[in-house]
């Protein structure tokens, strides 16, 4: 016997022994029984459960849907009803240009469609005919977007999932995983009295009351006290990286959805250590993590924000109380006694340079335009407080209407000797901000984002 | 010698594991773990009529299923495809009866299709695109047994040309392959356009110029298969217009207008500028080219109404048919392979197919047609 064949048979030999011992283990019947029934009165029961669910207490539920990992999630509302037909509530921009819709406008979608809870590997929630306003993120035609960068997405659409393994019910909340691309999503049931495009909209103004255009950056305040800057808010797409961190190097972009009560990552992320997923909007605009019940997004601090170098405000005159209220009547009152001009709108921004704001009272005469503007230094006392120092010099037209309008005169005493304390619409998107007189709250002014 | 150690060992091998399972053959099978097809429907189903309609007319007549609920993982994952809407799947599944399984009752008689139709019908809302060679799929027939009809959702009910490509035809293209799946046709038919076919480049090629090739279609330039179920097809609902216009096309000479570039445009038609036989010859289409009869029956070909410097029109000459085929009669001899076979092996005849198609396709009203669903009880 050679050595080739001597190892042969040695391998022979030892893979009979290895199939022998698996088959006579096999045999003896000796493995715990783990269910009751077997797969398949297991899968029929997990499908008849699953559809109760669906449709049980009137059926409707939200689903918090991401199409993959790069676009912002949407919220759609489900009706699920036990003779198969299911009703899909949508309001998002992808609605819009389905129907036809002009640029960059949303709008409100709901069809009827097919639903059923199949079997494959598990209980598989499959919405089985097409409905447009929910397949369209899984057809492989181009949508149009009407963006300069759309890129034509003929044969492979948004790659979205209409087929989800049912994965786990607990409390009102479903947990399921797109079938074939894998991400994973939350359904949750809503009351069935809720109407969906009134829902709908509230979802909008929820997202529309988050993140404003002009404010450029909101702040993720984790519990140690460190702030991640987020950007593009607006966009669901955000933008985040540590305070002080390069943002080129360290950013990392992360996509959210609106929900009806506040705002979730599509999947939890880790900052610091601190893992948050999901936020729920506070009476005062701000998001706190319902995670960890500690960290929150805000705008930056009330007085940064105003002072912010690249913001503009505008003077709401209709809105000033108290001593400021009646200033600002008594300088219109003067102007018109003086040459019949108009007071129009007050401004107040940077300068431009030296550390110097600016107070600009537009007056109209006619059709020309008077613009009075007077110097000041701002000091920050707190994150929510903040005092004005004039500077004794304005420009021309503002030492001329001083000298004419005494009223004018007054104001600027008025706001130069005052503390103010800064209260906001909301902390996300302070785009209104009250500075009330530390000394006497009843003198506000309200500032405007412009 | 070593391969017959092999044999023995494995023979051996496989005397132990047969030992092994018959050992355990006391353990009873359950039943299949593939749940049971609940053929008893629900009046108060959502689907009911469709459902109805269905089993009356497909599963009961034909043991077929017609599936218009998509199932993603019945369907190959490489593309991203969408169900079809429930409203399009009524509209394809009485179209399909009409047009389709009803011809064959007619002309093959009932037990034909109950005998080699196909099993499974499914419809499918989106197109299968391929974005890599910019072409997609919009019919499938597989083995014999499946098949898929694409892009029900872009069903246009008003448009025949449109219905008449996407779905009347694919129907018949697909069942020519289950047809030739199950028996196969002459290989002669094999050999009219060998050498001609091109799997790779078939959808830059232009219409004309393989027709010129003996081709009906494109798709039809692909390949030997689909060159026959397309032939079949293609003859069965082009109206008689729309086939000698097929053969119109492979009666002309084509020439690329740029040889270099695959993509490029093909012409039957050219011109000297200013009518001037030493310049350079410019290729047209054939919408830019107006042609004339005189009294006397001589035809007169021009460029639009553009004349030369001497006010005379200009001429437009026919390209010369340098392919060495006779497209036409390759064409037509495709058509009597088939003929002849579906007659031999089928006992179908295929221009009296083709004649109840031609008629029912141009007669049916879309609404008459949709209440064999809506108005079930």
């Amino acid at each position: 016997m050679n050595k080739k064949m001597k190892k042969f048979l040695n391998i022979s030999l030892l893979t009979l022994v290895a199939i022998s011992t698996l088959s006579l283990g096999s045999c003896k019947n000796e493995v715990d029984e783990i269910f009751d029934d077997d797969a398949v009165a297991r899968l029929e029961k997990a499908q008849a459960e699953f559809t109760e669910i669906l449709t049980s207490n009137g059926g409707k539920w939200q689903m918090e849907y991401y199409a993959n990992s790069k676009e912002p999630g949407y919220i759609y509302l489900m009706t699920f009803d036990k003779n198969g037909s299911v009703t899909i509530s949508g309001k998002n921009k992808w609605i819009s240009s389905v129907d036809g819709g002009t640029m960059g406008s949303i709008a409100y979608g709901s069809q009827t469609s097919l639903w059923e809870v199949v079997t494959d590997n598990g209980p598989v929630l499959s919405f089985n005919s097409f409905n447009k306003y929910f397949h369209l993120f899984a057809d492989p035609e181009d949508i149009p977007s009407m963006n300069e960068e759309d890129p034509d997405e003929t044969g492979y659409g948004h790659e979205g999932d209409y087929e989800f393994d049912l994965m786990k019910y607990s409390n009102d909340t479903l947990y399921i995983t797109g079938k074939k691309y894998g991400i994973d999503m939350i359904m949750t049931r809503v009351p069935a009295s809720v109407d969906d495009e009134v829902y709908m909209n509230e979802v909008v103004a929820m997202a529309d009351s988050f993140f404003h255009a002009k404010i450029p950056y909101v702040y993720i305040n984790l519990p140690n006290d460190t702030r991640w800057i987020v950007k593009n808010g607006a966009t669901s797409i955000l933008k985040m990286f540590r305070e002080g961190a390069d943002e080129i190097s360290t950013a990392e972009e992360h996509n959210v959805i609106i929900t009806h009560d506040g705002l979730s990552f599509m999947e939890p992320i880790t900052l610091d250590g601190y893992t948050i997923r999901n936020f729920i909007r506070q009476a005062d605009g701000s998001l706190l993590c319902r995670d960890d019940n500690q960290t929150t997004m805000t705008a930056d601090h009330l007085s940064d924000i105003l002072l912010m170098n690249t913001l503009r405000w505008r003077l709401d005159a209709d809105k000033m109380q108290g001593t400021y209220a009646s200033l600002i009547q008594q300088f219109a009152s003067e102007l018109t006694a003086y040459n019949k001009s108009k007071f129009v709108y007050a401004q107040l921004d940077y300068t431009g340079a030296d550390d110097t704001y600016e107070i600009i009272f537009n007056v109209k005469r006619s059709s020309t335009t008077f613009k009075p503007t007077f110097y000041m230094k701002a000091q920050r006392l707190g994150d929510n407080q903040v005092k004005f120092t004039f500077l004794p010099e304005a420009n021309a037209a503002g030492e001329l209407y001083r000298q004419r309008c005494p009223s004018l005169e007054s104001i600027i005493q008025a706001i130069g000797s005052a503390t103010f304390d800064i209260d906001a619409n909301s902390l996300l998107a302070p785009v209104n901000l009250k500075l009330s007189d530390n000394a006497n709250s009843a003198n506000s002014l309200l500032w405007v984002i412009m | 010698m070593k391969k017959i150690q092999y044999y023995i060992s494995a023979l051996l091998l496989m005397a132990v594991a047969a030992m092994s399972l018959s050992s355990c053959g006391e353990e009873k099978l359950d039943d299949t773990i593939f749940p049971d097809v609940d053929e008893t429907l629900d009046p108060a189903s959502y689907t009911y009529k469709l459902d109805k309609f269905l089993k009356d007319n497909y599963l009961d007549k034909y043991n077929l299923t017609f599936l218009y609920k998509m199932p993603d993982v019945s369907t190959n994952m490489n593309y991203n495809l969408v169900p079809a809407t429930y409203e399009n799947s009524i509209d394809l599944a009485v179209l399909c009866k009409y047009l389709w399984f009803d011809v064959y009752d007619k002309v093959a008689g009932e037990d034909f299709l109950k005998s080699y139709g196909p099993r499974i019908i499914l419809l499918i809302g989106s197109p299968a695109y391929n974005p890599t060679s910019g072409t997609e799929i919009v019919g499938l027939a597989e083995g014999g047994i499946k098949v898929s009809l694409f892009k029900v959702n872009a069903m246009r009910i008003n448009d025949f040309n449109m219905m008449n490509e996407y779905y009347f035809k694919t129907m018949h293209h697909e069942f020519a392959h289950i047809l030739h799946q199950t028996k196969t046709y002459p290989n002669e038919f094999n050999t009219i356009s060998i050498g001609h076919y091109d799997s790779n480049n078939w959808q830059d090629r232009s219409v004309g110029q393989v027709a010129s090739l003996g081709f009906v279609t494109t798709y039809a330039s692909s390949e030997f298969r689909e060159d026959f179920a397309e032939t079949i097809a293609n003859y069965i609902v082009k109206t008689d217009e729309e086939w000698n216009a097929i053969l119109d096309l492979a009666a002309r000479g084509w020439t690329s207008g740029d040889e270099d570039d695959v993509t490029s445009e093909f012409y039957c038609y050219y011109y000297y500028p200013d009518n001037d036989a030493t310049a350079d010859p410019v290729y047209v289409r054939m919408s830019n080219v107006f042609i004339e009869e005189d009294e006397d029956g001589t035809v007169h070909k021009y460029w639009r109404n553009n004349t030369d410097k001497e006010g005379n029109r200009i001429v437009v000459y026919d390209v010369e048919d340098k392919d060495g085929i006779d497209g036409v009669e390759a064409i037509l001899q495709k058509v009597q392979i088939a003929r002849t076979w579906l007659q031999d092996a089928w006992g179908v005849d295929l221009d009296e197919l083709r004649n109840e198609v031609q008629y029912r396709q141009t007669h049916y009203d879309i609404n008459d047609l949709r209440k064999q669903v809506t108005e079930i009880q």
